[in-house]
């Protein structure tokens, strides 16, 4: 719920409705928490598979709850069962709420039937963050992977997710996919239902 | 009246089981709830055609025994809540309020960041709230 991509920026915050509305935090107050979180862990581990890890895990959580709160709130009465709709979900939905907008893209991977990527020009998380030479290809959108980990997880689809950089010519900066990669018996009982 | 409330988890360990009068035995309540987690599963694994949509959350009355009544509520990441109660016209609007707000607490609790999921739940906010929530329905459904 972060307060980017608004339509009607208000001047004077004493201008904006009073209505109840949605819950918005700044973008500056969560991009300082979230550098705080890469900074703590980064001072904990020695490695930088472990650091990704680490941030996953803590996404993990996070998108655990948010599949709680999202069903409660915005899906009514309807569970998701089939793969396509759990991923529009997230798609969507998810994003919608975290990040204020829709994920730029939604594709199946080529070479493989489990793989599916969610791509976005610009990632919230990695605004504000560039990565130094010696990391290599560490992406901090594993928190983000993390999420989609937990989203997915705790709707029955268990999937492994991890988060890339793509360079795209024209741009300065790569565009960043998440991966998922979902496991056997979802495939299995995908085709089973049909 | 509401006898009993219990939260399952997806792998059909309890999470949270409360039960709300003092004469009956807990240990029968406790049954009561283990068994009707058969019947969800059987509901959620072969839909009738007759019946409610595969993904619908409220699964309505599982089964009667000889004087109580067991409702069902699945959330979307297989969480099971169960209600036993004794009244005997209990409207369906009612039961589905009760799920909802029930719902809603369950959210607020699991959003905690020290709750482990799968582990039982121990705020004790969530059993006011869930005390609160049994004590309007009871109200509600006898006017």
């Amino acid at each position: 719920m972060i307060g980017v991509g608004k339509i009607k920026q208000y001047s004077n915050v004493l201008d904006k409705p009073l209505s109840k509305g949605k819950q918005e935090v700044s973008l500056s107050a969560f991009s300082f928490l979230f550098s705080e979180l890469v900074q703590y862990n980064q001072t904990q581990v020695d490695n930088i598979a472990e650091l990704e890890r680490r941030l996953e895990d803590a996404g993990y959580s996070v998108g655990a709850r948010v599949l709680e709160l999202l069903c409660h709130r915005e899906k009514g009465n309807r569970r998701e069962t089939r793969l396509l709709g759990i991923l529009s979900f997230v798609h969507s939905t998810v994003w919608k709420v975290l990040f204020g907008k829709v994920a730029d893209s939604l594709e199946k991977g080529t070479e493989h039937e489990d793989e599916y990527m969610i791509s976005e020009k610009e990632l919230l998380v990695n605004r504000f963050i560039s990565i130094p030479k010696d990391m290599g290809t560490f992406n901090c959108g594993a928190f983000v992977a993390g999420i989609v980990r937990g989203v997915l997880d705790g709707a029955g689809f268990p999937a492994v997710v991890t988060a890339h950089f793509v360079p795209v010519e024209g741009q300065q900066r790569p565009r960043t996919t998440i991966l998922i990669k979902f496991a056997e018996e979802v495939l299995r009982r995908e085709a089973r239902l049909g | 009246m509401i006898v009993c409330v219990a939260v399952v988890g997806h792998q059909n360990n309890p999470l949270y089981i409360q039960s709300f009068t003092e004469a009956d035995d807990a240990l029968k309540l406790h049954h009561i709830v283990h068994c009707s987690l058969d019947v969800v599963d059987e509901r959620v694994n072969n839909p009738k055609k007759s019946g409610p949509l595969l993904n619908e959350t409220f699964l309505g009355l599982l089964y009667p025994t000889e004087n109580y009544k067991v409702y069902g509520y699945l959330t979307n990441t297989k969480v099971k809540f169960i209600l036993v109660t004794t009244d005997l016209d209990v409207k369906d609007a009612d039961v589905r309020n009760f799920f909802r707000r029930f719902h809603a607490a369950y959210v607020d609790a699991v959003s905690n960041p020290f709750h482990v999921p799968g582990k039982k739940i121990t705020s004790r906010t969530f059993a006011e709230r869930v005390s609160t929530i049994v004590k309007a329905f009871g109200l509600s459904s006898a006017g």
